[in-house]
């Protein structure tokens, strides 16, 4: 499919990206999957939603290519997380604060 | 046009067709990954909803929701993360080599992108499989549920199959709309007048992969 040593070449400088990004995912995937296999300690949770964060957010800016987007684009991808956000913090506040 | 052409050849075999009620091309395509955007940003307040709810039913009801996590395929889940991971790094491939007008090997990454989301949908069947074998289907009226003195647990069980199966449906649509354009994408001029819609397409298909990126730790992870 790509023959020479120069469709490579370019093959790679394109996806270098991409395959780094797979990568990463699938280290961070490695860690959630372990901490939630072995339950090392109590709060575990909060690496777990941190680390899922930030898969997120790696797959917005990268796989999504939002930091290359115009900012109106890059508003609106944000401004729906910043929507999500609102709704999050204030149920939970609600049903954290509950006695 | 298949592998071989250079990057300094791309600039004639790439583009977009203008249509009528645009100024220009760059218009066009940036008014249509805006428009992407914007049914993105619903579909992500949908699956929100939904998140939250399973985080609230953790909240109010730890041991019901611990005790039905514990019949979730948690390695099915985490294989299948895996799966769709993996999907977004061929969809990825296409829409690069759609920039770069290598037709052929753009075609061979969209069916590797397809049969990828298959199997996903193939492990998800099995799972539900499994869950239907060890009666943990509580809206099966004909089909005692296992876990029947745990009343909450029904309820986050329940969201686990609207949330998988919503996401499930996202899946099988996004398949249907890829064969249809890897169909298109394989003739030729494709690329030549619509390679925007391998990157309009390419946004729908990573969401999907980041809706189960949330699905999995809220759903199988933080529960065990």
């Amino acid at each position: 499919m790509f023959g020479t040593g120069d469709e490579r070449r370019i093959l790679w400088r394109h996806m270098r990206e991409p395959v780094l990004t797979a990568c990463a995912l699938l280290v961070m995937l490695g860690i959630n999957v372990a901490l939630g296999a072995t339950l090392p300690f109590p709060h575990v949770w909060i690496v777990e939603l941190l680390v899922a964060s930030a898969m997120v957010v790696t797959i917005l800016l990268f796989s999504m290519e939002v930091r290359h987007e115009p900012p109106l684009v890059k508003l609106f991808a944000g401004i729906g997380f910043f929507w999500v956000g609102i709704l999050f913090a204030m149920t939970l506040v609600d049903y954290l604060s509950r006695p | 046009m298949s592998a071989g052409a250079t990057d300094s050849q791309v600039g004639s075999q790439v583009g977009v067709k203008l249509v009528s009620h645009f100024a220009t091309v760059e218009q066009q395509k940036r008014a249509a990954v805006l428009g992407m955007w914007a049914w993105l940003l619903t579909e992500l307040l949908l699956f929100a909803g939904l998140f939250l709810t399973a985080l609230i039913l953790r909240l109010t009801h730890p041991e019901a929701v611990q005790a039905a996590a514990r019949h979730l395929k948690f390695w099915i889940g985490a294989t299948n993360t895996v799966v769709l991971i993996g999907s977004s790094l061929t969809m990825s491939g296409a829409i690069q080599l759609s920039r770069l007008g290598w037709q052929r090997g753009m075609v061979r990454f969209m069916l590797a992108t397809a049969a990828l989301g298959t199997l996903f949908l193939a492990l998800k069947g099995y799972e539900y499989y499994a869950d239907y074998q060890e009666h943990m289907m509580p809206f099966l009226s004909d089909r005692p549920y296992a876990l029947k003195d745990s009343p909450p647990s029904r309820l986050f069980v329940n969201l686990y199959y609207v949330a998988t199966s919503l996401h499930g449906l996202h899946l099988m649509t996004g398949i249907t709309i890829l064969l249809a354009m890897t169909w298109q994408a394989s003739r030729p001029g494709f690329l030549k007048q619509h390679q925007n819609r391998i990157e309009i397409f390419g946004l729908y298909w990573h969401f999907i992969d980041l809706i189960w990126i949330l699905a999995f730790p809220i759903l199988y992870v933080l529960n065990r």
